[in-house]
């Protein structure tokens, strides 16, 4: 009951002016970025962390939450009309979303996405509400073995589940723990890998390597024209039609499920959500032909679950520290910036900052169908936009924003340097999610095991002698047997995709 | 030519430099250097104290973030700046001190300035609630008896914390094992979650946990009892002579001009005197403590010779 009195306490912080009109200028622009094909959350969010310096944090993060929920909404836009996913967690909405357009019902395909967007993240910020109290109390419980499996529990889903091509994400991941050992180490006061600067001294900061892996390359891809879109295929222009909304409940509720547990799993993002709820709902439909010729649950079962993704990774963040995906990873970075430190004492110091931004994601998700549906015209236009403005628009607003994190040059070069890799990384299709969680599991597991060594003096058996340690020690085991056991039995594998 | 040209730059700079009337200082704005991020505790209090400092010098201050490698940073940037009074800034021990006794800086003490004193937040143990350890004595008989047992968590290696903890095994004769964490909401988490024995963490980090009894504050490293956590015994007053925390004073580059530094000392004097000042410390549970130049400068010359006797008995830092 603690939990709900917290809840309320914070409700009249975010209906402030201030945090309202961040949550809906937030919502607009992350829509719009999600519907630009190429730009995603993350880099939106890393682009604008800077801008919220300045900001209370609850105001700061009222704008992110916008731009989270807004993002994946947006994805669908370009997927439904131009058959390009805006974002990678769109990609499940092309395979009947853009035959829907092609049908002449991309109004429908538009109204549909939007309204399964904004119950999606609802029921995300439900659960996230109702989810991180209770965790971020059991958090307390967490020993130092307890966080060592918990981080090798999440760089074993990145080497396990992310990657089509294991040998890429493992490479992936592999560039991230050499970037996590850059700096001071924590146990013995040593520099590592620092090279007698002074500015690596202190590590590589999140935001600038975020900033560099996600916001540049796009920029880069812009400036060549490679995003270039054909804007006369743009028709939104199909008729008003009758469509029996209640039929979409029971697809709501099963893809909001689906969402919402990808979405705590470190490592799987909304792209993976909306893959499985797509498939779930083609395989258990009584006519599964209609599914990628057209048919409107298909959907609402993806950009449902996508967005019922958005919440549920900041579960695991903001309780315990471990990023559900690249998202939550620059929003824990704007935590840090803001001073705010994951972990149980973030819901009891800063319990109204912490109920607030849960509740922002609660918000936003209504206020972008709001301004989803005001905005529907506009933000096809958004498509428009001549790719020649916006790359260098990217590039000074996020060498601005590096900048600001420490008033630092050398940073900024650190970060255009992460970005020339970045872009080398996405021509050699090397993902760039896994190096950026391994960024920050790695050095977690690793103090966490010398802390728990420090602790035991050396005793191995401290490292299994918590229940807690063995719960995840289980999850590790089938995280690992998974997919060898998909490959033994393939007929229960996942339906073919279109 | 190159060289030539900036040597008469120089000079005709030198004599220009030579002139000013230092009573009209500051006659421009003068920069504040914080060696720490925008938002953290340094940054908040020295954004506070520069408006009041303001009041009293007559001039305005522009805070400054520098921040990076534990502090290094900033307070390079400092000790290298013209000591023409316009670079002024923070400097937090034990930092400032031991990274120089730990590595090659750009920087040493001699390279600085003090002007005054602002805070002083002393070192603290605290246990959870719990616990059966309710003094310094209850610990030290503890340790004795199961050496290595007790261990403690700190904010990392060569914090005040950490120091503070091994001036203590040093003097009680025990031997503790140290866990480092990143921050002190890391080491508050372990310890309340029994995973780590002692807290060694600043008194105003943990008097709020105090009061509202999920641990136990058993006593301060402080000469006397800090008003904000005035039920709780000093080291002193349990037999053991150990004055350690953590200072956030005010310094210039080495070299300034005795008058200036009187100035800037004088005016950061009144500003901590300043009742609004005052009032909004309290709120956000700074310690203050002001201390003149002189005595600033007196208290870091002692503190770095007892840090630099703990190091060179027995770095705290490198693999071991």
């Amino acid at each position: 009951m603690v939990v709900f009195n917290e809840i309320l306490a914070a409700v009249p912080l975010v209906f402030t002016v201030e945090v309202f009109v961040a949550m809906i200028v937030g919502t607009a622009i992350g829509i719009a970025i999600g519907a630009l094909p190429g730009l995603s959350a993350t880099m939106g969010i890393a682009v604008l962390i800077p801008v919220t310096f300045s900001m209370s944090p609850l105001t700061a993060l009222g704008m992110i939450a916008g731009i989270y929920n807004g993002a994946m909404y947006g994805g669908s836009i370009p997927a439904i009309l131009l058959r390009i996913p805006g974002t990678p967690a769109g990609i499940a909405t092309v395979f009947d979303g853009y035959p829907m357009a092609q049908q002449g019902r991309a109004r429908l395909a538009l109204d549909i996405s939007l309204a399964s967007s904004s119950i999606g993240s609802l029921c995300s910020a439900v659960a996230l509400l109702l989810l991180a109290p209770p965790l971020a109390m059991v958090a307390l419980k967490f020993g130092p073995a307890d966080y060592f499996w918990l981080a090798v529990f999440g760089l074993t889903t990145i080497a396990v589940l992310m990657s089509g091509s294991p040998v890429k994400g493992l490479l992936s991941a592999c560039f991230g723990l050499v970037v996590g050992m850059i700096g001071i180490d924590v146990i013995n006061g040593q520099p590592r890998f620092t090279f007698d600067i002074p500015e690596l001294r202190g590590g590589v900061h999140i935001i600038v390597l975020l900033t560099g892996l996600y916001a540049i390359p796009p920029a880069i891809d812009l400036a060549l024209g490679k995003l270039a879109i054909d804007g006369s295929k743009l028709n939104i222009s199909g008729k008003p039609e009758k469509f029996a909304w209640a039929s979409l409940i029971p697809v709501w509720m099963k893809s909001s499920v689906i969402g919402i547990v990808i979405g705590i799993i470190p490592a799987l993002g909304g792209n993976v959500a909306a893959l499985l709820a797509w498939n779930e709902q083609q395989r258990s439909a009584k006519d599964s032909s209609r599914y990628g010729k057209g048919a409107p649950e298909g959907v609402a079962a993806a950009e449902c679950a996508n967005n019922a993704d958005t919440a549920a990774t900041l579960i695991p963040a903001l309780t315990l520290g471990v990023p559900g995906n690249a998202v939550a990873a620059v929003i824990l970075g704007a935590l840090l910036v803001h001073g705010l430190r994951p972990g149980p004492e973030l819901f009891t110091a800063n319990s109204q900052i912490v109920y607030g931004f849960m509740l922002t994601m609660l918000v936003t998700a209504g206020l972008m169908f709001v301004i989803g549906r005001l905005g529907a015209r506009l933000y096809v236009h958004v498509l428009r936009l001549p790719s020649a403005l916006l790359a260098p628009m990217i590039i000074c607003m996020t060498v601005i924003g590096v900048y600001s994190v420490h008033n630092s040059m050398f940073e900024v070069g650190l970060m255009l340097g992460f970005g020339c890799i970045g872009f080398a990384m996405e021509r050699m299709s090397i993902p760039t999610a896994p190096a950026v969680l391994a960024v920050i599991l790695g050095p977690m597991a690793e103090e966490a095991l010398r802390r728990a060594l420090l602790i035991s003096r050396g005793d191995l058996f401290y490292l299994v002698s918590s229940p807690i340690s063995w719960v995840l020690l289980t999850l590790i085991g089938i995280a690992i047997v998974t997919p060898v056991w998909r490959r033994l039995r393939p007929q229960v594998a996942s339906p073919s995709q279109p | 030519m190159k060289t030539i040209m900036s040597l008469i730059a120089g000079v005709a700079v030198s004599v220009l430099a030579v002139t000013p009337v230092w009573a009209d200082y500051p006659e421009r704005p003068i920069k504040m250097i914080v060696a720490y991020s925008a938002g953290g505790g340094t940054d908040i209090a020295a954004r506070t104290l520069s408006q009041y400092i303001e009041k009293y010098l007559g001039g305005t201050i522009v805070v400054e973030n520098k921040a990076g490698a534990g502090g290094e940073i900033g307070f390079g940037a400092l000790a290298n700046a013209d000591p023409d009074g316009y670079t002024i800034g923070f400097i937090n021990s034990p930092n400032v001190l031991t990274i120089p006794i730990e590595r090659e800086t750009s920087y040493t003490l001699d390279d600085l300035a003090p002007v005054a004193n602002v805070i002083y937040d002393p070192g603290a143990f605290s246990v959870r609630a719990d616990s059966e350890i309710e003094t310094l004595a209850d610990l030290v008989e503890f340790a004795k008896k199961n050496p290595g047992e007790v261990t403690y968590g700190t904010t990392g290696v060569g914090s005040d914390d950490h120091l503070a903890a091994l001036a203590f095994q040093r003097q009680a004769g025990i031997e503790m094992t140290h866990i480092p964490f990143k921050g002190n909401v890391d080491v508050r988490a372990a310890v309340l979650g029994g995973h780590v024995m002692l807290a060694s963490m600043n008194v105003s980090q943990t008097i709020a946990d105090h009061r509202e009894g999920t641990m136990r504050l058993f006593g301060q490293m402080s000469n006397k009892r800090w008003d904000g956590a005035d039920e709780i015994p000093t080291f002193k007053e349990q037999g053991f002579d150990i004055i350690m925390g953590s200072d956030r004073g005010m310094a210039a580059p080495a070299g300034i001009d005795p008058a200036v530094l009187a100035k800037l000392s004088d005016a950061v004097g009144k500003a901590m005197a300043d009742p609004e000042f005052l009032a909004k410390a309290k709120a956000q549970n700074l310690p203050i403590t002001f201390m003149s130049a002189e005595e600033f400068a007196a208290h870091l010359v002692k503190l770095n010779a007892s840090y630099q006797k703990l190091w060179d008995e027995n770095p705290w830092s490198g693999a071991k």
